[in-house]
């Protein structure tokens, strides 16, 4: 349009505004709602932009990243020794685990083996690393749905873990307990028997989440057929751990997986469910976290003696090589793809951390949902921050 | 029908649970929240950490000969020592005078420390100690850089070494940690 005149352009104006209000006035799109990065459902840093038909979300894109620490990049500039501090820090609430794949990767590297009776004490500190993380979920899941009880009971008993965690390690969260070729120290003077109890605390800390939420209807009506995930969706999406199995998918790397941890010389079993809902991950994750007890139990039972440090040089150097060792831990598949080129630091590694890949199913499961369920879906796929953007 | 079971379970455990807390000597006894409830009221009564727990670093000045292993594999970098030599009568009548280092500075910044342990392993004349001690916060931030003096009074609080389980075959150290 050439305007001839001020008026005629006033007027022009004029007309594109009411157009414009006559616009904004009819059309009902969608909103875009940012859950997080700082709400407190989200245990952390992690924004959800979702975008809202009304109550339905129509999409939902996670962005991490809020809380990057650059670990990769770190664990360049350090020696092995340095490194075990570090990843202590990356799935904060399962401390323990998160060192076991890195030393098994590393000893791998050097061929070294550590004692039996190293082996069976990292087992059992790793399992009651998971029992003290699954827990402080199982109590959380109550959070989501506006249940406070479970949560404070799970901080009185998983305190108790910690604690046992603490007098080995010394070390509440972040034990840096293993070394390449075995353990700093052994188990001090009763020990095994406290720990024993402890396990008794938490299998009725267990009995007691059951009684409070499993049956409740309430939860039942939140949870059940909430958040569905087929076994297709899931493998392709690649989850790992508890939202794998409550898929209907037989796979745990503690069993499937040929490794030094002494997996195979105990008894015990892979819980999984076939719905894959909601429900379904929080009940796989209650019958693994009483699994987890009986095989502390198990273990401490058949705890071999013997030294718990191979014999390794006192600076440690490890070959150059290529080396990638994955556990199952609490959250899923963890692992770590360690390039060392003979120095005394990893030339790079890359940190495989299971709620990364756990979070990438959040656009596909939050299609379709309403708002209330977003809280439920992603308190039941529980993911550790630490763990997705380290 | 079904619904209402699951309600009546829950509530029976928060019930079960509350009268743990109120009345852990029996009903027939008067309640005392106190000693059923499993907090503890801090600045009054205290919880005792694990002997192995990592509280604070204590150095024995004697022992350390400014060899700066610790300051070197130290991941953030928080210890810094100065030293310099100084002449000892030799060990031998008519032997050569010895040069010993002699420790100007030894200051930990625990506002930096990550509580790792690393220094306190790496020492090769157990000079440093972990003492489960944890009350040294302090309102500036500079303050929390402990300097030889006072790492050394932290000393005294070194547990004992404790005795392991049975079935290890870790050499029974005779300092304690």
């Amino acid at each position: 349009m050439t305007a001839t005149s001020d008026q005629q352009r006033h007027a022009y104006v004029a007309s594109q505004a009411a157009e414009a209000r006559v616009n904004v006035e009819l059309d009902t799109g969608d909103m875009i709602l940012n859950i997080g990065p700082q709400h407190p459902a989200t245990h952390g840093t992690l924004r959800i932009a979702t975008q809202l038909d009304g109550e339905l979300v129509v999409k939902a894109d996670p962005i991490p990243g809020y809380m990057h620490r650059g670990y990769e990049k770190l664990t360049e500039v350090r020696t092995y020794r340095q490194i075990t501090t570090l990843v202590n820090r990356i799935d904060w609430v399962g401390n323990f685990a998160n060192e076991v794949p890195f030393v098994l990767a590393a000893e791998r590297l050097m061929e070294v083996e550590a004692p039996p009776r190293a082996q069976w004490i990292r087992t059992i500190l790793f399992e009651m690393s998971r029992i003290a993380n699954i827990s402080l979920f199982l109590g959380d899941m109550g959070v989501q749905l506006g249940a406070l009880t479970p949560v404070f009971f799970a901080f009185r008993d998983r305190e108790r873990v910690l604690n046992q965690i603490e007098a080995v390690t010394g070390g509440r969260f972040h034990p840096n307990f293993d070394r390449i070729g075995g353990l700093k120290d052994d188990l001090p003077k009763g020990w095994i028997a406290e720990t024993k109890d402890c396990m008794e605390t938490m299998r009725n800390f267990c009995d007691e989440v059951e009684d409070l939420l499993l049956g409740n209807p309430v939860f039942q009506a939140r949870c059940r057929g909430i958040g569905v995930i087929p076994t297709d969706v899931a493998l392709g999406y690649g989850l790992s751990g508890a939202n794998l199995r409550a898929s209907g998918v037989d796979w745990d790397l503690r069993r499937d997986v040929d490794s030094p941890l002494p997996y195979d010389q105990i008894d015990w079993k892979v819980w999984t469910h076939t719905d894959g809902d909601s429900f379904a991950r929080f009940w796989v994750r209650l019958q693994e976290t009483r699994e987890a007890t009986l095989i502390v139990d198990k273990l401490l039972d058949g705890l071999p003696s013997g030294p718990i440090m191979a014999k390794v040089p006192r600076i440690i150097k490890v070959p150059a090589g290529e080396a990638y060792i994955s556990t199952e831990n609490p959250l899923g598949e963890m692992g770590y793809y360690i390039v060392s080129k003979g120095d005394v630091g990893p030339f790079r590694v890359k940190i495989r951390t299971p709620s990364f890949n756990n979070i990438a199913i959040v656009s596909w499961v939050l299609r379709g949902v309403f708002v209330p369920d977003v809280i439920t879906i992603l308190g039941s796929l529980y993911f550790v921050l630490g763990d997705i953007d380290r | 029908m079904a619904g209402i079971s699951g309600y009546v379970k829950g509530l029976r455990v928060t019930a079960r649970t509350a009268m743990r807390t109120m009345f852990p000597n029996g009903l027939k006894r008067p309640p005392s929240p106190v000693k059923g409830s499993v907090t503890v009221q801090y600045p009054h009564e205290k919880d005792e950490p694990a002997p192995r727990s990592r509280g604070v670093i204590s150095l024995v000045e004697e022992k350390c000969t400014a060899c700066m292993l610790c300051s070197r594999s130290c991941p953030d970098w928080c210890i810094y020592i100065e030293g310099h030599k100084v002449k000892a009568p030799p060990r031998r009548a008519g032997g050569k005078a010895r040069s010993v280092n002699k420790l100007d500075r030894f200051d930990i910044d625990y506002s930096l420390c990550m509580y790792c342990g690393i220094c306190v392993e790496v020492c090769p004349f157990a000079a440093l100690f972990w003492s489960p001690e944890y009350e040294y916060c302090e309102p500036h931030i500079a303050d929390l850089l402990h300097d030889k003096r006072r790492l050394t009074e932290w000393f005294e609080t070194v547990p004992d070494f404790e005795p392991y389980e049975d079935g290890a075959e870790v050499k029974v150290k005779k300092v304690p940690r």
